[in-house]
């Protein structure tokens, strides 16, 4: 592609500009992208480069270190007591005993079960006494997944916490060196609310990301390479272990050998995946370009009232959705509200398909997020709109420029590049708008043709509401629900990639900063 | 009531860029230096270094002899008036005033005669009960001196505590730190982007660009004596001339020919191209618009065209270029000139100028550095 | 004359775009708050329980507020009024800490940090279910015992929701953190003397977020109540009247439930209505 310089760029008409930004932008996706991995390439070298480092740190702390630094390879803390930091030590100390008694006593186990998931299942067991069979219960794969990986993450705080350990050694050593005093545990108390004080603030928060996100996370991704569902749920029935990339090869082969016959995953995705790409983009725009004009009819000059208009959008904020949606959700149903009265006003004979034919149920949902959406993104949009610079506007009014050109010109840009990563987050949320959906319609009127690979699907069912649907199904095929959810993972990464890393490149000149 | 020693003092960031390079001074006790030079110059960078804001990634700082850079900044006895100002918008005068006091326990009653007494110093008693927000520009930058002044700190530091002042509250206000610092009698660190304001204020001036330091000085010193062509540019409005030209040595007399007009070398700065040994050689001259002239009939002068006449009241600038399209600028007080001769002054008037050999400044084209420091 | 005349022009243009716009803000007006006029209609309606196709009641009465006194309702509502206060606090407390120390400290792991939290939230919430009602089973915390399991997982995760309280303390000037570090107040008292203060507006804004987040939470608190009524919240306990097979005979209690669900939630949010905008909108500090 032929790169014009800025001066031929101004030369082209209207149209070739337009032709070279587009193909620019299409250009730049496979570059931005291919520069993404260009970089996690150089972080993972970088990354490699630096352990080694570390590992030679650790070494060279070792054969330098005096004799408490030694001590404090096996030791944990030794140093830092030896030197009069006791309270550190002890922690140190009081860590690495935790850590080994944790070993011992369960972590061990679970390690050691980590690489298939569990050997015996439940068996029956014929009891003589009562003369019958009763079932007698033996390894538990989901826990063994959930503690192993708990164990595995335990085992990495250790080793960074064994690795803080030797490093403060050399830092004592380096510092007694230099003739100047350690902190003291008072000291090392103090800096917790002082220039410490983020470690403090942090804590809490993070470790309750680490329990119930990160870990979760951690654990689903992994059930979508093992066979775990209704029929092998880990402890009651029978045992999971890994399978792979079986799971991944099932969703993307175009037709699977089930017991219900010959099926297709990969049709069944793909529709699914075009439903939430349009959904995310219609449900985005449409509550954007709305919500923009009423706040700008409402904020132009010489409305009155404007705290009150405002008000009554923002009261329907404060009710829960679950009650607008699930009314509104009745109200539009075959013996809904509406079709009652439009047909008792002799408006139509039959009940008007809001949720029972497909398309309407579409453009329905559509239209109901619009009502939900606005208030939010009036209220957001009113506060950018109002801190638009007026002497921008009196200078397009000099200029000649009339109220749509003024719009076109100023507003939509500026709010554009304001907005920029918030339409971001609300495409990528509005893929994952389980409520709306699940609240309205559940996904349906049901979609006969895509559904049976995995249960019954809809018209409206997102990838969201699809992996619900899995997972509480019939087979509640977990294994299938985690890739689902790795492949919406895949997509959003891929859309905030594209976004971020194309996107600013192109909106340079409408740098209103 | 201290000195401020920096050794090797480097900032990098993050993205390795270096924002201060080995940064070398020693400020002496009750010495009032000012940091000057254009923006992302290093000058702020290296003042929140000695104030503990920002980290200092090599050398040391002291402070009255001890190492400082580990210490928070609540611990290196300093005080400091930002740019902004930044007066907490929800506390009132008086207790923003009294918070450090407040902070280190002291009782209630001597927050008290503190806070009136530096109050009366600054004439902010009236506003004592009012939030920040009903303050004009210049209150607040009282109550901003004040907050630092109760500290009794060591060491006093402003971060262009001027720049966000009207011409006229500027002038008045740098007045009033003069008579600040007779008062205080402590060390101050002052940071500031105008000449006249380090010229004005500084027993030194430390002169920086990108990082480096150009010149360190009092401001006579810079002014006579400027290092290099950066400092002789930044010091004295309007700017220095600057004409490529050649030294010529005729055995042991000096000249310079801008122009081809030859002009002699004389007094101490011959003297001291002699004491070097100076050769012909080409150089870039530089000379003050106040000490360029109009010629006198019959001398060599330099043939100039009138492009722009500033009258500024008390002098006059003119803006002249020369056969070679050199734009050089001169300072001519108002009274010099007659009314017949001033209104001559329009643009395409022809000019002779000139200007004495003692006045003159020598500078290395390729190195830009003075030739006789 | 002329220019008069022209004056006349504009002024007359204007009134009638305007016009238009008033029109526009009524219709809009009427659309946004008829479905909740309709509730509120059809709560006090005793004739029938099922859906019908009028909207004033052809009998008022408050029948349908008793019934919901002698259903679980109550339950319900107190489960989601404790976990909605207890939320509320907790919520807060954490979403604080964090945004203020991603807005406020540069340490090394900040960005690393940001980044991580970025790529964690581009997976599915909905994905961790399964898991998370496993982790309170064993603890148990479900069924009967769900309130504290959801506010557990409520409040533990909430920490991700960083954004908008970090970008209201982004505009905060760090000049005053700077200026209170010299004056010799910790980072701890920078925080709870300087920045506290100015940071009301965000501080009330969460609280409120906070606190409306559960009347609404649905999918995961039916997960982990598994059929038990004693666990429900509002919001599954109300949905349970709007299945195929109950809905005629619950369908006005419904209306009935959502007035009472919504009337406190709405009062208490139009009294902070302000700093709910101020929030949403990222207000700046003056000064």
């Amino acid at each position: 592609m032929k790169r014009y310089s800025d001066m031929e760029y101004l030369r082209l008409s209207k149209w070739q500009k337009f032709v070279y930004k587009l193909v620019s932008f299409l250009v730049g996706i496979p570059l931005g992208i291919g520069h993404f991995f260009q970089k996690i390439g150089i972080a993972i070298k970088d990354g490699f480069l630096k352990i080694v480092a570390e590992f030679k740190d650790i070494g060279v702390t070792f054969i330098h270190g005096d004799w408490k630094t030694k001590v404090s390879y096996v030791v944990m803390g030794f140093g830092n007591i030896a030197r009069g930091q006791v309270l550190r030590g002890l922690l140190f100390l009081l860590f690495e005993a935790v850590f080994i008694f944790y070993m011992i006593t369960t972590g061990g186990y679970w390690l050691s079960k980590l690489d298939n998931l569990g050997d015996q299942g439940p068996v029956e067991v014929y009891d003589p006494v009562f003369d019958s069979y009763k079932t007698e219960y033996h390894d538990n794969s989901f826990k063994i997944l959930l503690y192993g990986v708990l164990t595995v993450f335990f085992i990495v705080a250790f080793i960074y916490t064994w690795r803080v350990n030797v490093k403060q050694n050399k830092i004592s050593e380096e510092i007694i060196r230099s003739g100047k005093k350690l902190r003291s545990g008072k000291d090392d108390l103090k800096s917790l609310v002082d220039d410490q004080f983020h470690k403090t603030l942090l804590a809490l928060p993070l470790v309750g990301i680490l329990v119930f996100t990160v870990l979760p996370i951690v654990f689903m991704v992994l059930v979508a390479f093992t066979n775990y569902d209704g029929s092998h749920n880990g402890y009651s029935n029978a045992l999971f272990t890994w399978v792979g990339f079986k799971n991944f090869g099932t969703m993307f082969s175009w037709e699977v050998n089930t017991a219900a016959g010959l099926q297709s995953y990969s049709a069944t995705f793909g529709e699914i995946l075009v439903w939430t790409l349009m959904w995310a983009f219609f449900a985005t725009f449409t509550n954007y370009f709305l919500g923009m004009g009423v706040a700008m009819a409402i904020n132009k000059k010489g409305i009155r009232l404007k705290r009150m208009w405002r008000t009554i959008l923002v009261m329907t904020v404060a009710i829960p959705q679950f009650i607008s949606l699930l009314y509104v959700s009745k109200m539009f149903a075959q013996n809904g509200l509406i079709n009652q009265m439009l047909m008792g006003m002799n408006l139509i004979k039959n009940p008007l398909p809001f949720w029972t034919d497909a398309i309407w149920a579409r453009v329905t949902v559509i239209i109901i997020n619009i009502w939900i959406g606005i208030p939010y993104l009036m209220l957001i949009t009113t506060g950018i709109l109002m801190n638009i610079p007026a002497d921008l506007y009196e200078s397009a009014k000099i200029d000649g420029a009339s109220g749509w050109k003024q719009f076109t010109k100023i507003t939509l840009p500026y709010m554009l590049f304001i907005t920029g990563p918030y339409l971001l987050t609300s495409f990528t949320g509005n893929m994952n708008n389980f409520n709306v959906i699940y609240l309205l319609t559940g996904g349906g009127p049901t979609n006969a043709a895509a559904s049976g690979a995995a249960g019954s699907v809809g018209y409206t069912d997102l990838l969201i509401t699809w992996l619900f649907k899995i997972t509480t199904g019939g087979d509640s095929q977990y294994y299938l629900a985690s890739v689902v959810g790795i492949m919406v993972f895949v997509v959003v990464a891929l859309i905030s990639l594209v976004v971020y890393n194309v996107l600013p490149s192109i909106k340079n000149e409408e740098d209103f900063q | 009531m201290a000195s401020v020693k920096l050794t090797g003092v480097k900032k990098i960031y993050d993205n390795k860029v270096v924002a201060v390079h080995d940064f070398d001074l020693d400020i002496k006790d009750k010495e009032f230096v000012v940091f000057v030079g254009p923006s992302g110059c290093g000058k702020s960078t290296t003042l929140r270094m000695i104030a503990g804001l920002e980290d200092i990634s090599e050398g040391t700082v002291e402070i009255d002899g001890e190492v400082v850079n580990d210490l928070q900044p609540k611990d290196r006895g300093i005080a400091m008036v930002f740019q902004n100002y930044a007066l907490y918008p929800h506390m009132s005068v008086y207790d923003n005033i009294a918070f450090s006091l407040r902070l280190s326990k002291v009782p209630e009653d001597v927050v008290y005669d503190k806070v009136t007494k530096a109050a009366e110093t600054l004439g902010i008693t009236e506003y004592l009960m009012r939030k920040p927000r009903a303050l004009s520009g210049g209150q607040r930058q009282r109550v901003a001196i004040g907050r630092a002044m109760v500290r009794d700190s060591k060491v006093f530091l402003m971060d262009e505590p001027l720049s966000n002042l009207d011409a006229k509250l500027r002038n008045q206000m740098r007045a009033e730190i003069i008579l600040l610092r007779e008062k205080l009698d402590t060390t101050f660190i002052y940071v500031t982007h105008d000449q006249t304001e380090a010229m004005t204020l500084g027993d030194r001036i430390v002169i920086m660009k990108d990082g480096y330091i150009m010149q360190v000085g009092t401001p006579t010193e810079v002014f006579e004596m400027p290092k290099n062509l950066f400092v002789a540019g930044f010091i004295g409005a309007p700017q220095m001339n600057f004409i490529n030209t050649k030294l010529i040595n005729e055995g042991g007399k000096y000249y310079v020919t801008p122009f081809g007009v030859k002009l002699p070398v004389e007094g101490e700065k011959a003297e001291m191209l002699a004491a070097k040994n100076v050769q012909t050689r080409d150089i870039v001259l530089g000379v003050r618009p106040e000490h360029i002239r109009l010629a006198e009939a019959g001398e060599p002068a330099i043939k100039t065209k009138l492009l722009v006449n500033e009258m500024m009241g008390s002098e006059i600038h003119l803006h002249v270029s020369t056969e070679d399209e050199t734009r050089l600028i001169v300072r001519i007080p108002t009274v010099d000139l007659s009314k017949e001769e001033r209104n001559a002054m329009v643009a395409g008037h022809e000019l002779s100028v000139t200007f004495e050999g003692k006045v003159m400044h020598f500078f290395d084209p390729e190195s830009s550095e003075n030739l006789l420091v | 004359m002329k220019n008069e005349k022209r004056h006349m022009g504009l002024k007359a243009a204007n009134r009638l775009s305007n016009t238009a716009i008033y029109i526009l803000l009524v219709i809009i007006s009427v659309i946004w708050l008829l479905p909740f006029v309709f509730i509120l209609f059809q709560s006090f309606r005793v004739e029938s329980t099922w859906q019908v196709g009028y909207i004033i009641p052809q009998q008022w009465g408050l029948q349908n507020y008793i019934n919901l006194w002698n259903s679980d309702f109550k339950r319900w509502y107190l489960n989601t009024f404790i976990i909605a206060l207890v939320s509320a606090v907790l919520v807060t407390v954490i979403q604080l800490c964090m945004s203020y120390t991603l807005s406020r400290f540069r340490f090394k792991m900040r960005g690393p940090l940001m980044r991580f939290m970025l790529i964690l939230g581009m997976f599915p919430g909905m994905l961790t279910m399964i898991i998370l009602y496993r982790v309170l089973a064993d603890i148990g915390l479900t069924q009967a015992n769900a309130v504290p399991g959801l506010i557990l997982v409520g409040v533990a995760s909430s920490g991700m929701g960083y954004y908008v309280s970090k970008g209201f303390f982004d505009t905060i000037p760090k000049s005053l953190d700077e200026a209170a570090r010299v004056d010799g107040a910790t980072r701890f008292q920078v925080l709870y003397k300087i920045i506290l203060p100015l940071a009301k507006p965000i501080v009330i804004y969460t609280i409120l977020t906070a606190f409306m987040g559960p009347w609404g939470d649905f999918v995961f608190a039916r997960y982990v109540a598994m059929g038990t009524s004693a666990g429900y919240n509002v919001a599954v306990g109300m949905y349970s009247w709007l299945t195929a097979d109950q809905i005629n005979n619950w369908y006005t209690t419904f209306c009935a439930g959502g007035v009472i669900v919504a009337l406190p939630v709405t009062i208490l949010f139009l009294c902070l209505q302000k700093y709910y905008v101020e929030g949403v909108t990222g207000g700046a500090v003056k000064g």
